[in-house]
């Protein structure tokens, strides 16, 4: 095994690390799991620490932080909720940002995708999986303490509805929230750009940082977020049990 | 006046004072692994008794259980609140205690086991399953057969003692598809009848998984289902015209340039047997029937 080199962690975080000379900047985190491989994503060891390789093209929050997203991103010991976690691929990194002190509530609907994600969940020590609904935040409310942070993943039409929902239940008052706005899933009848403007407008409870257009590793896709402020959790939020939305348009038939 | 608020809180059921205070609570079992099969039993198996005690009406405040799983559990006589806001939940959750984490986590991966466990015996996930490995092994199958060619040739004796082996290791794999394919065959006329006489147990298993489930499938329309697993976009003009349903029983009994219209009638007539499976309607025959007048009427058109 040869030693890294070059590997430095970036300034105000416990757990995140990148590597001087690579253009565009590759990220990594200190890998919790064990054995450490989740996706087939490189490994590497520098000194004591073995460290995971983000893949920006795997992972929506990983090309974020690598087009240069600063804030929220999770902390030391903090405890995350994870909507539309899916196999695991981006819960694995939060889940080694937050440490061994902290947790990662990693919901995901569906059952296969859930499967896998509960087999990673057994050999990665913070990292709880949740067989739920994320339009159903009643439903599993007894399983979700209060967090620090919210991050929504979910591709649906209403994704920033849903985020919001759970943001009231769920969230801390100096939590983070943040979300990766699939705007493909949101409509083909709008530009991605004004897609956005509509969420923005939708999130007006949240103090927003500058929105982060993930391309060229996901196309049509943001990433969004900030501090809730108090008017989110004056505000009633829905009953908890909203109604799935009809389909998506379809983009016009091209002639 | 705030109302007085009974919830989960991990391994246990509390309940919340208006103003804010644990009023009591009860443990929901003994062990992580108790409260998950708890929770997941199905049929619903009644709460312990310490925590049906925590339901019991008190003068003076409304009380709220917005919990699905507590409300399904509901004693008669109390009422729930369905329509309880968040916000309600919120401040009520914000007594809590935070969980411990090590009983916090061994009960979340015993409830996601439990939960797993459960819906994937469903005989419909067991066909969506088994009709996932079968076009798996289908797939690689055909690999290795159309690899045959090239061992054939050799000529060398090494190769050739090799290409003995590789060839009794394809025919026990030959078996084991043969077999999946038996199993899958049994459970798909078990969960969709009508649909597999239609177009073939088979293809009706890989329709279902496909769509994700028979309810969805019976929900399409018959162009979608035409165009299940169809893998070139559709395009005016130039397009594909069937997916899956290009495998369905007597796609071979119907001339080529009649194929796209035979798709057509047979997805309409797919639709409604998926539709009556879902009733549980034997409609297989007429369907049957209908079907193969269609194939006379297109082959003597040809003429």
């Amino acid at each position: 095994m040869r030693a890294a080199r070059g590997i430095r962690a970036l300034a105000g975080h416990a757990h995140l690390f990148e590597r001087a000379g690579d253009e565009p900047r590759s990220l990594w985190t200190e890998a919790l799991g064990d054995p450490p491989e989740v996706y087939r994503e490189r490994i590497l060891h520098s000194g004591e620490r073995v460290l995971r390789r983000w893949d920006p093209s795997r992972s929506k929050f990983g090309a974020a932080l690598t087009k240069g997203w600063a804030e929220p991103v999770p902390g030391d010991g903090e405890r995350w909720l994870y909507l539309g976690a899916s196999t695991g691929t981006t819960p694995s990194h939060l889940a080694d940002l937050v440490g061994p002190a902290g947790r990662v509530y990693a919901l995901e609907r569906s059952v296969r995708p859930f499967a896998r994600l509960h087999q990673l969940a057994l050999r990665y020590p913070n990292l709880l999986p949740i067989l739920a609904d994320a339009r159903r935040p009643m439903e599993y409310a007894g399983l979700v303490p209060p967090v620090d942070g919210i991050y929504v993943d979910v591709a649906q039409p209403d994704q920033v509805a849903i985020g919001l929902d759970n943001a009231r239940l769920f969230l801390g008052s100096a939590g983070a929230f943040v979300i990766a706005l699939k705007t493909a899933s949101m409509g083909r009848e709008r530009e991605p750009r004004q897609h956005l403007a509509a969420a923005v407008a939708e999130m007006d409870a949240i103090e927003l940082e500058p929105a982060v257009d993930l391309a060229p590793y996901h196309r049509r896709h943001f990433l969004l977020g900030g501090r809730p402020t108090r008017a989110l959790f004056r505000e009633p939020g829905g009953d908890g049990a909203r109604r799935p939305t009809g389909p998506v348009n379809r983009a016009p038939r091209r002639s | 006046m705030a109302p007085r608020v009974v919830l989960r809180g991990g391994l246990r059921v509390y309940r919340v004072d208006p103003s804010g205070r644990i009023e009591a609570s009860a443990a929901l079992g003994d062990s992580p692994g108790a409260v998950a099969r708890l929770l997941e039993a199905d049929p619903p198996t009644p709460l312990p008794p310490d925590v049906a005690r925590l339901f019991a009406p008190a003068p003076g405040a409304p009380m709220v259980v917005a919990d699905p799983f507590l409300a399904s559990h509901l004693p008669t006589g109390v009422p729930s609140a369905p329509a309880a806001s968040i916000r309600e939940l919120r401040d009520a959750r914000e007594a809590l205690p935070r969980p411990p984490p090590g009983p916090e986590r061994a009960f979340l991966l015993a409830l996601a086991a439990e939960r797993i466990r459960r819906i994937l015996q469903e005989p419909e996930e067991v066909l969506i399953s088994l009709a996932r490995e079968e076009e798996r092994v289908e797939r690689s199958l055909d690999r290795e057969v159309a690899a045959a060619g090239h061992w054939l040739d050799a000529g060398s004796s090494p190769l050739t003692e090799y290409a003995d082996e590789w060839q009794r290791f394809r025919e026990r794999y030959a078996q084991h598809h043969d077999d999946l394919s038996a199993r899958l065959e049994t459970v798909a006329r078990q969960v969709v009848p009508n649909l597999s006489d239609l177009v073939g147990p088979r293809v009706a298993a890989r329709l279902v998984a496909a769509a994700g489930g028979k309810a969805a499938l019976a929900r399409m329309s018959g162009s979608r289902l035409q165009l299940l697993g169809a893998r070139r976009r559709p395009s005016r003009g130039r397009g594909p015209r069937y997916g899956l349903l290009f495998r369905a029983s007597r796609m071979a009994d119907v001339p080529p340039e009649r194929a796209g219209a035979y798709a057509r009638s047979l997805a309409a007539l797919s639709v409604i047997a998926a539709r009556a499976d879902i009733t549980g309607r034997p409609l297989a025959r007429e369907l049957v029937g209908r079907r193969d007048r269609r194939i006379e009427r297109l082959r003597r058109r040809r003429q």
